[in-house]
């Protein structure tokens, strides 16, 4: 236990990234240990997000290294597929295969990926449906569903993954303010089972209620990081200083 | 609901009560063109005598009818092959083409550009004319069919591609999360709803492969042009000839236009009909 908890599941060292002439992640240094929950935010265009896309490399790095479970990630091909597999992601616009139905989308992973027997995926991806609250919209199609029952189907359909670690990104930054929320409710009650969470977020209350550290972005640099009531009550830097202040009190 | 806003609605704002006079005017003003342009026409024939009997007559007997359908039954055997083939190679090209592998990738993209580019009456030529010198011989029926298929799986290969890249790069995204390889991605995410939203394109490219089979004159193969070729210089009724023949051409393709306007609207309507079952 003390071992598992001492190796981080996730390490960046010195990684850095260029969109052409943007330099959109600068010598970044992050390490997430098994069960911890951090959350990233930052203003737009800090490199949150792309930070988040690296660690199961939909985005590319320039340089440095990602370590998954201690191994640098796969470049390519099968190998990289089979670490992704162990990695679940939610994203902030959902992308459920859109021809197929609730159900498919959940089993989808575990019958083609994985491999296991339909009607096995299919039990246990009801189940997961049953826990996020949209078990009675199994045999629907995704555009039937609102936004917060998609991202609910999607946060289940990469839990039929059985994943190590989950990456979030902006979960809740396309729904409507009443379906937040929902959304929420099922990140806490992950967070609460022990889930490895990577979540960039503007939701500030899940941040300092839920996350075990906050990793304040900008500039593509990561400027400086801390315990949620330690960053929000005493940020250290003018730049996470103007950036609470900016999204302070309405 | 989408089914009832027709392209002119959704392109444009509604118009106003002038707007509407001037719509009134200019229809009214077509609608008396048209009249004295179909009168000119029949003036023409009469003048010309085209309107003379022995150029029609012929149009009552079953054998001329039995004629042309044979031509045409040819046109459709060639058309149907041709489409089949053409979307095969088409797909098949444009798999290669998305292929992670650069080299097969590069080379389908050749492919595809020398078949979309090449008029399909050189590629006639050269089945016709160099490749017998070789020694291969192959009935009419697949000189003109090869040629033709040749020159749609081209444009078809396009048209697959544009169906993919129209697929959203977060339904790959997400199935790339999961871990599924390139070809499962393609195979059971991107290709079924890309064929989703080329049906329709699909469908009206085959139209350019009928109209592309009636070069089937330069092997000599009886499609629905050549019989009306030799019926001309049997009666010697070239202009009522072309005409009927026309008609009949335009009703092929107006009838696959029509089944892939009916395609495109029961794909369309499909999702809408099952969210009135439960509407959320």
């Amino acid at each position: 236990m003390s071992i598992q908890t001492s190796m981080p599941i996730i390490s960046m060292r010195h990684v850095d990234k260029h969109f052409g002439q943007l330099h959109v992640l600068r010598d970044i240094n992050l390490d997430v240990a098994k069960g911890e929950v951090v959350v990233l935010i930052g203003p737009s265009g800090s490199g949150k997000s792309t930070l988040c896309r690296t660690i199961n490399r939909l985005e590319t790095i320039d340089s440095g290294e990602i370590l998954f479970e201690g191994k640098p990630l796969p470049q390519e091909g099968k190998e990289l597929a089979a670490m992704r597999a162990e990695i679940g992601m939610v994203f902030q616009s959902f992308n459920l295969f859109a021809h197929k139905t609730i159900l498919d989308n959940v089993t989808m992973g575990p019958v083609e990926v994985l491999h296991r027997p339909r009607k096995e995926a299919e039990a246990e991806a009801m189940e997961l449906l049953d826990r996020v609250g949209v078990a009675a919209q199994a045999h629907k199609v995704p555009a039937q569903l609102s936004g917060g029952q998609q991202q609910r189907v999607a946060i289940a359909r990469s839990l039929a993954m059985h994943p190590k670690a989950m990456l979030f990104d902006e979960p809740t930054s396309a729904l409507d303010p009443e379906m937040i929320n929902e959304v929420l409710d099922v990140m806490v009650e992950l967070a609460g089972m022990g889930m490895t969470m990577v979540v960039v977020t503007h939701e500030m209350n899940f941040a300092r209620r839920v996350s075990n550290r906050v990793v304040f972005m900008a500039d593509g640099q990561i400027v400086e990081q801390n315990t949620p009531d330690e960053f929000f009550d005493h940020p250290k830097s003018e730049r996470a200083k103007d950036f609470l202040d900016s999204i302070k009190g309405h | 609901m989408s089914a009832t806003v027709s392209m002119r609605d959704a392109l444009y704002e509604a118009p106003g009560p002038k707007t509407r006079k001037r719509v009134l005017v200019g229809t009214a003003i077509s609608l008396v063109l048209l009249a004295l342009g179909i009168a000119f026409v029949i003036r023409q024939f009469y003048i010309n005598d085209q309107l003379n009997p022995k150029y029609w007559s012929f149009f009552g007997r079953w054998t001329t009818w039995r004629f042309l359908l044979k031509g045409l039954w040819g046109t459709i055997k060639v058309a149907a092959t041709a489409g089949v083939i053409a979307m095969a190679l088409g797909l098949l090209l444009m798999l290669g083409r998305i292929s992670p592998n650069k080299l097969l990738s590069s080379a389908c993209h050749v492919i595809t550009e020398i078949f979309r580019s090449l008029p399909s009456l050189l590629l006639i030529y050269f089945f016709f004319l160099v490749i017998p010198k070789y020694g291969i011989r192959m009935p009419s029926f697949w000189m003109i069919t090869i040629p033709v298929s040749l020159a749609a799986s081209g444009v078809l290969a396009e048209v697959f591609r544009a169906g993919v890249n129209a697929v959203p790069k977060g339904q790959v995204e997400a199935a790339m999360s999961l871990g599924m390889t390139h070809g499962k991605i393609t195979r059971k995410i991107v290709l079924p709803q890309a064929l989703k939203i080329v049906i329709p394109s699909l469908v009206s490219q085959l139209v350019v492969v009928v109209k592309d089979t009636t070069v089937a004159y330069v092997v000599s193969y009886p499609d629905l042009m050549q019989n009306a070729r030799v019926l001309i210089s049997n009666y010697d009724a070239l202009v009522s000839m072309y005409f009927v023949v026309a008609i009949i051409y335009i009703a092929i393709n107006y009838a696959t236009n029509q089944f892939s306007v009916y395609l495109a609207h029961r794909m369309g309507t499909q999702v809408v009909s099952r969210m009135d079952e439960n509407p959320v």
